[in-house]
């Protein structure tokens, strides 16, 4: 019994929470119904039983009562009265007449009325089926019996009554008064009978009562059971469901973290390469620019070299051919003496140029352009390109000299190759303006190489974007010097294609950088 | 240190085509030294001024003046027939210019810093082929003046007799086999023989067999 009860414990367990809502929804309304239906029909047997009893067997045994009172008051009052002569025949007669139809009526009304005995189905339905009916105070044949002697009687007491004449005699007096207290006693038994009958009636009403209460409860007891079962289910289910959700989040909130603090190592890191990388980057660029500027070094050593090696070897010469003199020494020390400092000069550019100077300092603007035109000397002589210096408004700023100057060399370097490429040897021009705007020096470098295509335009200050054959550019250089503007110095670098009379009222195609720096950061 | 004879160098005129001043005037100096007359000049059009105007035996360049470059001052001139041997100097190691020298078969090709050694043997080597032409036509002329003066017969044959030595300066040949070619008389012939062979110029190894002997002539 229990490992049933168990075996279905776990089957409902089992069930999907949709088949267990079903389930108690199911024996929920099923529940509510019995319990309606029920309830429905011990209001109406009751009611009926209520009927029967005090409309029917009341009515009857109020009838039977009539009747007997009109023979006991009526017929044996007049009777008496009409034996002492105090009323007369005919007042007699009259009387009896009017008894006799009441008697008649009633009875006729009373047999009716137990031939009428029709039952409500459902009670009957019940009481047939479900109750077995105590039927052992109903007698047909007793009781048809009774009614049959008392029909005698009537028609007994009836003719008497029709016998009553003048002339009527102490014996049939008593006589007649033997029949009605015999027929009252005939009645009283009908009646007791009946009332036997409303009694037993009464107890089936009371047992069909109490079947449909039981049921009643029995049903509202499973009702309630099942609902609990079920409810506790769900509950559990619930709980389950709560619970593996709960886990689930815990899971993934865990999940989260972790990816969380990956995502954070992560980001770190990255944070950190892209500062390394930066880095690498800044140091590319410097060794471009180193490469170019060692470029421009060997160049503008070059030439001395030749000349002081040239001069050493005369000495040799001189000597093996006897024609060394102290003027020729002189002289030619002398010319020695001054390339070498040319070149120590050269040098010290440079390594100006390169020390890691990161202190601002205070200088002019004029003088760093001026500079980074001088550095680049060589290579814009060969190329035969002419730098212009338009210096509107001279001024002195504070900031990063080596690194402002790096960002015109970049320019002018930049220029350098779109002129190489693109113009002929006569009309390489690069044009320098620096002015004044409101609280902005603004610097402009404008060359007529022929402006930057528009698809290149938009990238020219991305990194290691180059338009330049591979040995010619790193693509570092515009970055860096875009780096170097906005970062360092807080100003803006674009640029732009315009037409512009770069020369002799000639209109030429140029690119032109603008730098705008704030003259003071305070 | 120098072990060619750069004495044969004092006869000519160099151009020297070179855009730094002071490179210039130096190797000039010393260049001075060497030769005939230098004329230094910094551009092409000096260059080209000289050419026109003055004897000019060899050409110096330098690859990158200013504005220009000598191949294209070489190439300029060969166009216009003048073929002057030339020597290229160059800061450059560039293949590019090398092919370009290699094409205009340029003399030589020197790299900066100039190495004067280097560019006085390469201006021996460029103008000795221009000596010994010279001095092959002088001893032409020597020849040809002597067999004027004297027996052109003897001439004709002592030419015969050198040019028919094999490797080992050896003549073979009879008397009868000369006097088929040369319309010479015998005594004649045998007299020149004795004379060689007294000198010690043709020896007798064997019958028909003479040694050219060279080291007698330095004797002479």
């Amino acid at each position: 019994m229990k490992n049933k009860f168990n075996a279905l414990l776990a089957y409902f367990n089992d069930l999907s929470f949709k088949y267990k809502t079903y389930f108690l929804i199911f024996i929920i309304s099923g529940g509510m119904l019995c319990i309606i239906i029920l309830s429905q029909i011990s209001i109406f047997t009751i009611k009926q039983d209520f009927d029967i009893l005090f409309d029917e067997r009341t009515r009857s045994l109020i009838q039977l009562e009539n009747i007997k009172d009109v023979y006991q008051v009526n017929i044996q009052n007049t009777l008496i009265d009409f034996e002492k002569k105090q009323i007369n025949i005919q007042q007699t007669n009259e009387i009896l007449d009017l008894a006799q139809e009441i008697i008649n009526k009633n009875w006729i009304s009373y047999k009716n009325q137990t031939k009428a005995d029709n039952r409500e189905f459902l009670s009957t339905f019940i009481k047939l089926f479900i109750i077995k009916e105590e039927n052992y105070y109903e007698n047909e044949a007793l009781r048809n019996a009774i009614m049959e002697n008392i029909s005698n009687k009537m028609q007994l007491i009836n003719q008497n009554i029709i016998n009553i004449n003048s002339n009527m005699d102490e014996i049939s007096f008593s006589n007649f008064n033997f029949q009605i207290n015999s027929i009252s006693i005939y009645l009283t038994s009908l009646i007791n009978y009946d009332l036997s009958l409303a009694i037993n009636e009464k107890h089936n009403t009371d047992k069909v009562f109490k079947i449909i209460v039981i049921f009643s409860i029995i049903s509202i007891f499973i009702v309630f059971l099942f609902s609990i079962i079920l409810s506790s289910f769900i509950i559990n289910h619930f709980k389950q469901l709560h619970n593996s959700l709960e886990e689930k989040i815990k899971d993934k909130t865990k999940e989260l973290q972790r990816l969380n603090n990956s995502l954070e190592i992560k980001i770190s890191r990255e944070v950190s390469q892209n500062r390394k990388k930066d880095i690498i980057m800044f140091q590319q660029a410097r060794f471009a620019s180193l490469g170019e500027m060692l470029n421009n070094i060997a160049h503008q050593w070059r030439q001395p070299l030749g000349s002081i090696t040239m001069i050493i070897q005369s000495f040799q010469t001189k000597m093996s051919l006897g024609k060394l003199t102290p003027t020729f020494v002189d002289e030619k020390v002398n010319d020695a003496l001054l390339l070498a400092n040319n070149m120590s000069n050269t040098l010290e550019d440079f390594k100006n140029f390169f020390s890691p100077n990161k202190i601002k300092s205070e200088f002019s603007i004029k003088n760093c352009i001026e500079h980074s035109i001088e550095l680049s000397k060589y290579l814009l002589n060969q190329e035969n390109i002419i730098v212009i210096l338009k210096v509107r408004k001279d001024m002195e700023i504070h900031s990063y000299y080596n690194e402002l100057s790096h960002v015109f060399l970049n320019l002018i370097a930049n220029s350098k190759d779109a002129l190489c490429s693109n113009v002929n040897k006569n009309d390489r021009i690069i044009k320098i303006i620096v002015n004044k705007f409101k609280k902005h020096l603004v610097i402009n470098v404008i060359d007529n190489g022929g402006g930057i295509p528009q698809n290149v335009l938009p990238k020219v200050f991305e990194p290691y974007y180059t338009t330049k054959y591979k040995s010619a550019g790193t693509g570092i250089g515009l970055y860096m010097s875009k780096q170097i503007i906005e970062k360092h110095m807080f100003g803006e670098i674009s640029c732009k294609n315009i037409s512009h009379k770069i020369k002799d009222d000639k209109v030429f195609d140029c690119s032109l950088f603008t730098i705008k720096i704030p003259i003071s950061l305070d | 240190m120098i072990n060619k004879d750069l004495n044969i160098l004092r006869n000519f005129n160099v151009l020297y085509l070179e855009d730094d001043e002071n490179l210039l005037k130096h190797t000039s100096d010393v260049l001075e030294d060497f030769v005939n007359n230098i004329f230094a000049v910094k551009t092409s059009k000096e260059a080209l001024d000289v050419l026109l105007n003055k004897k000019v035996d060899v050409i110096i360049s330098d690859i990158l003046l200013k504005d220009e470059n000598g191949i294209d001052f070489l190439k300029h001139i060969q166009s216009k027939n003048i073929h002057i041997p030339a020597i290229l100097t160059t800061a450059h190691t560039d293949t590019n210019y090398l092919l370009d020298a290699i094409k205009l078969k340029v003399d030589n090709y020197i790299v900066k810093p100039i190495n004067i050694k280097e560019l006085l043997d390469s201006l021996h080597d460029v103008l000795l082929p221009l000596v010994q032409e010279k001095e092959i036509r002088k001893n032409k002329n020597v020849i040809k003046t002597i067999s004027a003066i004297t027996d052109s017969k003897q001439v004709e044959i002592v030419k015969y007799i050198i040019n028919s030595l094999d490797k080992e300066n050896l003549f073979i040949a009879s008397y009868t086999d000369i006097m088929e070619n040369f319309s010479i008389s015998k005594p004649t012939l045998i007299k020149l023989f004795k004379d060689l062979a007294e000198k010690n110029i043709l020896i007798k190894v064997q019958h028909k067999t003479y040694r050219f002997n060279e080291n007698a002539l330095e004797n002479i």
